[in-house]
């Protein structure tokens, strides 16, 4: 098992490696001069020269990306353009946040979704199974933003029991940083919700047909048993799978959510760096989320030989 | 044709226990099960009517689709439905129809009165739990023990399925063991809470020749043990000869012959019963070519509406093909679903 993970490990490096040429490279090719910006009104040639000195832009390419590069590998993410903060300080403080953000959407996406799929499947072609499709549906085609700004006008506006935006640390009041993640969180959750529900009813649906189901079943165990421990145990391995990847999704941050609901989570981060050609901010953001998501890759091969004991032996 | 020492094996015990026996402890009256889809008056069980009496063993025989597995399944409260629907009949076990069961009372019986082991032993084990934790959660599902008491309970069935180092074996899973292995556990999870009656749906299809000769004695042996009944099914006649006290043979979904095993391998009556026979390879001198029934069995649209068997009988004429012929007994404890039976009488000699 050891093994295993070490080698995935292994192979993970030159994804990073590729994941931070990708990065440095394209975002070269975003339109724009940081130093335009930088400098304001100010289009004094000098200012101008000076500030290219001075972040090595006049630098070629490949050399501006090995500086950068390795000041990353001893932990120097760089200093944002715009508001002289190192971008790990930056990156240090929105990513608790973005976490917290993530964990309520997968708890939410996990509560709806797994009941929803099993319920489907082992009602399949009744009315049950119709209504949670077509729901689903309704959740995979509803975008983000809209259902955002629906439940700000109702919950907020109208009924006035949630805040409709703004974030609060849980360490200055807990409860009310609750109450500003339930809304966000059930948006982007039921989003997720949807795509589970049908993994975990297709997923039910193939084992329900197994013959160890069957066996389960002669053995005169209650159909709670069956459904609930020999078919949804099987049916968990793919999901384990999805649901982590989902939550890598989510650690990148949620552009438009969190645009909406004013929190200042990743998401918030990099449109801002991006609108101000904040490129150590936008390197920074993107090597951080692509590392995020390359370990939630790793999670989810590890998790999966671990609920697949044919796999664990094998390894 | 059939090894005459293997065939008188068990014929000292097959006194009583006719198919219509009164003190059977499984009495299947009529029953017929139909899918939804098929043609209409095609059932894929029709009219079957068996019994089991205590300890006894009840062979089912026929070819691949004849509604052996479907009837077995029917028994067991196993059978889905939809598709399948049970469309008359009753099935008496120890004194309650198991077709006015609930599911609750069906589920309580499973496992404790009747159990079933099945033919795909590779898959009918679940992977992802031990198959010690798998034999240990039937035991508590019907009995009021421990889990120690219980897990002692499955280490002891190891034991009696001759599973070598059994305690070892508790913590394995499925995927670690062989087929024969495999059908040993689910021999063990199937008699743990000592059911009267054990359904084994071809247990040995699955597996190497070798090995089927060993887990068919081993069924044996824990049958005389534990003086459960059993219902065998199977297409292996050598099997039928050695371990049958009755036989029934099912062809599309009928039962064309039924009576002991003596009647059945020394008298058969049936023209399907006396081509099966035919079919069986023998270990002597060869004497020509190895007989085969001609043609298949029809498909459920096609279904001749007098004798099923109509098309591929070598004795059938017009009546057979207008109307379907009854079981009629031949013989007290015989009976054979012929216009003809018995054959000497009507067609002179044959077979």
């Amino acid at each position: 098992m050891l093994r295993y993970i070490a080698k995935r490990i292994l192979i993970a490096i030159p994804t990073i490696l590729i994941v931070s040429v990708l990065v440095f490279t394209l975002q070269q090719l975003l339109p724009g001069d940081p130093v335009l910006t930088l400098a304001g009104e100010e289009r004094d040639p000098q200012v101008l020269a000076f500030l290219r000195e001075k972040y090595r832009l006049d630098d070629p390419i490949p050399v501006q990306y090995f500086a950068w590069f390795s000041q990353v590998l001893q932990g120097n993410l760089g200093i944002s353009l715009r508001t002289d903060i190192p971008v790990l300080h930056l990156i240090l403080s929105k990513l608790p946040v973005t976490i917290e953000l993530a964990i309520f959407a997968m708890v939410i996406a996990l509560a709806i979704g797994i009941p929803a799929g099993v319920i489907a499947a082992v009602r399949k072609g009744t009315s049950v199974d119709y209504a949670a499709n077509v729901i689903a549906l309704s959740g995979l085609s509803i975008p983000n933003f809209w259902l955002g700004i629906l439940l700000i006008m109702l919950v907020s506006v109208r009924w006035k029991l949630l805040p409709a935006s703004g974030f609060v640390p849980p360490s200055e009041d807990l409860w009310l940083n609750i109450k500003t993640m339930l809304m966000p969180a059930f948006v982007l959750g039921t989003g997720l919700s949807a795509s589970l529900m049908r993994h975990t009813r297709s997923a039910m649906l193939g084992v329900l047909r197994s013959d160890y189901i069957r066996t389960a079943k002669a053995k005169g165990l209650l159909s709670h048993v069956v459904i609930m421990k020999h078919a949804l145990r099987n049916a968990l391995v793919p999901i384990i799978t999805l649901s982590t990847l989902l939550f890598g999704e989510l650690l990148a941050g949620a552009v438009l959510t969190e645009q909406i609901f004013t929190i200042p989570g990743f998401g918030k981060l990099i449109v801002d760096a991006v609108f101000n050609r904040d490129y150590a901010v936008v390197q920074g953001v993107v090597l951080c989320t692509a590392v995020g998501f390359i370990a939630m890759n790793l999670l989810a091969d590890v998790l999966y030989v671990l609920a697949n004991p044919r796999l664990r032996h094998a390894r | 044709m059939i090894d005459n020492v293997a065939l008188h094996a068990r014929s000292a015990d097959t006194t009583g226990a006719t198919h219509s026996g009164r003190d059977a402890l499984l009495r299947v009256e009529n029953l017929s099960i139909r899918f939804d889809g098929a043609p209409p008056d095609v059932n894929v069980v029709d009219d079957v009517t068996l019994s089991v009496a205590k300890g006894k063993t009840l062979c089912l025989v026929g070819e691949s689709g004849c509604g052996k597995s479907v009837t077995a399944l029917s028994l067991m409260g196993l059978l889905p439905t939809p598709p399948a629907r049970i469309v008359g009949g009753s099935a008496y076990f120890g004194g309650k129809d198991l077709f006015r069961m609930s599911e609750r009372e069906k589920a309580d019986m499973r496992g404790n009165q009747t159990a079933m082991i099945f033919q795909e032993p590779m898959t009918s084990l679940n992977p992802v739990f031990t198959v010690g934790d798998q034999i240990v959660e039937g035991i508590l599902r019907h009995r009021k023990v421990s889990k120690s008491e219980a897990r002692e309970r499955a280490l002891e069935m190891l034991r009696r399925v001759r599973i070598p180092a059994p305690e070892k074996r508790m913590q394995a899973y499925p995927h670690e063991m062989s087929g024969g292995m495999r059908q040993r556990i689910m021999i063990a999870m199937a008699l743990a809470n000592g059911p009267e009656l054990l359904i084994a749906d071809e247990p040995t299809t699955a597996l190497d020749v070798t090995i089927q000769a060993q887990i068919i004695s081993l069924i044996r042996q824990l049958q005389d043990e534990s003086g459960m009944a059993m219902i065998l099914i199977t297409h292996d006649l050598g099997v039928v000869a050695e371990i049958a006290d009755e036989v029934a043979v099912m062809y599309a979904g009928k039962i064309v012959e039924a009576g002991s095993v003596d009647k059945i391998f020394m008298d058969p009556q049936h023209p399907y019963t006396i081509g099966l026979m035919g079919s069986v390879p023998s270990i002597g001198r060869r004497q020509g070519k190895l007989a085969t029934i001609r043609g298949t069995v029809p498909p459920a649209e096609l279904m001749p509406k007098g004798c099923r068997f109509m098309p591929r009988c070598p004795f059938a004429d017009v009546r057979c093909v207008t109307d379907p012929p009854p079981l009629a007994e031949i013989t007290p404890g015989h009976s054979a679903r012929c216009w003809y039976a018995p054959l000497e009488i009507h067609r002179g000699g044959v077979a």
